[in-house]
């Protein structure tokens, strides 16, 4: 099988990144909680041929992409509605709508297999980008192993803060997805966004702990952590969200 | 930090680490490459890939937050909200898409 290795890249990549990335892709390729490892691994490569799509790039040129309509140049196996799905969050995030995600609701999409769809474009864009800055060519997707979707919805998510279900961290205490939260009653909105699936958040948060910083050191400004300082770090980070227009 | 001048925000190289994370999210190989070599030249490989790997967490996880619909904490729209409106941010498409303006 396949194994992410930098070791013969010229530059320095930290080994807690490398076994990030090495863990993000073996379970990319496994079933997860709503999703097979089948499905899970076409919506990563969908990912990939969204930067291709004619379509993407008219409505991304657009001066709103509901003036163009057409269809997706895409590699077979997901429905339409995965595709638009996939295809609008990789390419032209910044104008999705509340009524965007409805449309994709009321056309059939599944609250908890957007979510977990979700995780899966932000793997591949967060592994993705990663190899781009470096030079490196993108990583081959790993193989899919079989198995089936537990499919466990946290018992106390509801519709509260975002277009999605979450799961409040007060309410989690003293269900069996208390431990998403380490059993502690609040949680930054962008750690709650995805906890409609669990385990979509553990998995995207294990590459912000080794990509970004962990959660102690974010605050931590006597310690440097990385190579670059806390404001640096801040400075890239706000740049990047910049230029993808985000207002979070 | 939203304009198009690649200024460097009152922190050390960051004129360098602005051009790179412009570049990665960018099509011009060229000048991804260019601002590459920069980095690694002054601050070193280190620098570099760390820089890489914040710049890529950070393009997933805009995404992850505008394709859930996640608002900002109410704490934090109140203690950035004037200079949010100075540099622009209430223009972003997304700013009225998260239940309010912030």
């Amino acid at each position: 099988m396949m194994e992410i290795s930098y070791q013969n890249v010229a530059l320095p990549v930290r080994e807690d990144i490398t076994a990030a990335h090495r863990r993000t892709w073996d379970r990319l390729g496994r079933a997860g909680t709503w999703l097979t490892g089948a499905e899970r691994l076409a919506i990563a490569r969908e990912a990939r041929v969204a930067l291709d799509c004619k379509l993407c790039r008219d409505r991304k040129d657009a001066l709103s992409p509901n003036l163009v309509q057409g269809n997706h140049d895409h590699s077979g196996g997901l429905s339409d509605i995965e595709v638009e799905q996939i295809h609008r969050i990789r390419t032209d995030p910044s104008r999705l709508s509340r009524a965007w995600y409805q449309g994709l609701r009321d056309g059939g999409m599944v609250e908890e297999r957007y979510v977990e769809t979700v995780e899966i474009i932000a793997n591949i864009v967060a592994i993705d980008t990663f190899t781009k800055g470096l030079g490196l060519k993108p990583w081959p997707l790993p193989t899919s192993r079989p198995g089936n979707p537990t499919k466990c919805r946290p018992v106390a998510a509801r519709q509260q803060i975002a277009w999605v279900s979450t799961l409040d961290p007060q309410d989690a205490i003293g269900t069996e997805d208390e431990d998403l939260y380490a059993g502690r009653p609040t949680a930054a909105h962008i750690y709650q966004a995805m906890s409609l699936v669990p385990d979509s958040v553990k998995s995207f948060f294990d590459l912000v702990v080794n990509q970004y910083l962990p959660p102690q050191a974010m605050t931590d400004f006597d310690n440097e952590y990385r190579a670059i300082s806390h404001a640096q770090i801040e400075l890239v980070a706000g740049r990047v969200s910049a230029l993808n227009q985000c207002v979070y | 930090m939203v304009g198009d001048e690649p200024r460097d925000g009152g922190v050390e190289n960051g004129a360098r680490l602005i051009r790179f994370a412009t570049a990665v999210l960018g099509d011009d190989l060229e000048e991804l490459a260019a601002a590459r070599d920069e980095i690694v030249a002054v601050m070193g490989g280190e620098a570099l890939t760390d820089t890489a790997a914040v710049a890529a967490l950070f393009n997933a996880i805009d995404r992850v937050a505008d394709s859930t619909g996640i608002p900002l904490e109410d704490v934090k729209a109140e203690a950035t909200a004037d200079f949010r409106s100075a540099i622009g941010i209430n223009d972003f498409a997304t700013a009225s898409e998260k239940g309010r303006s912030v």
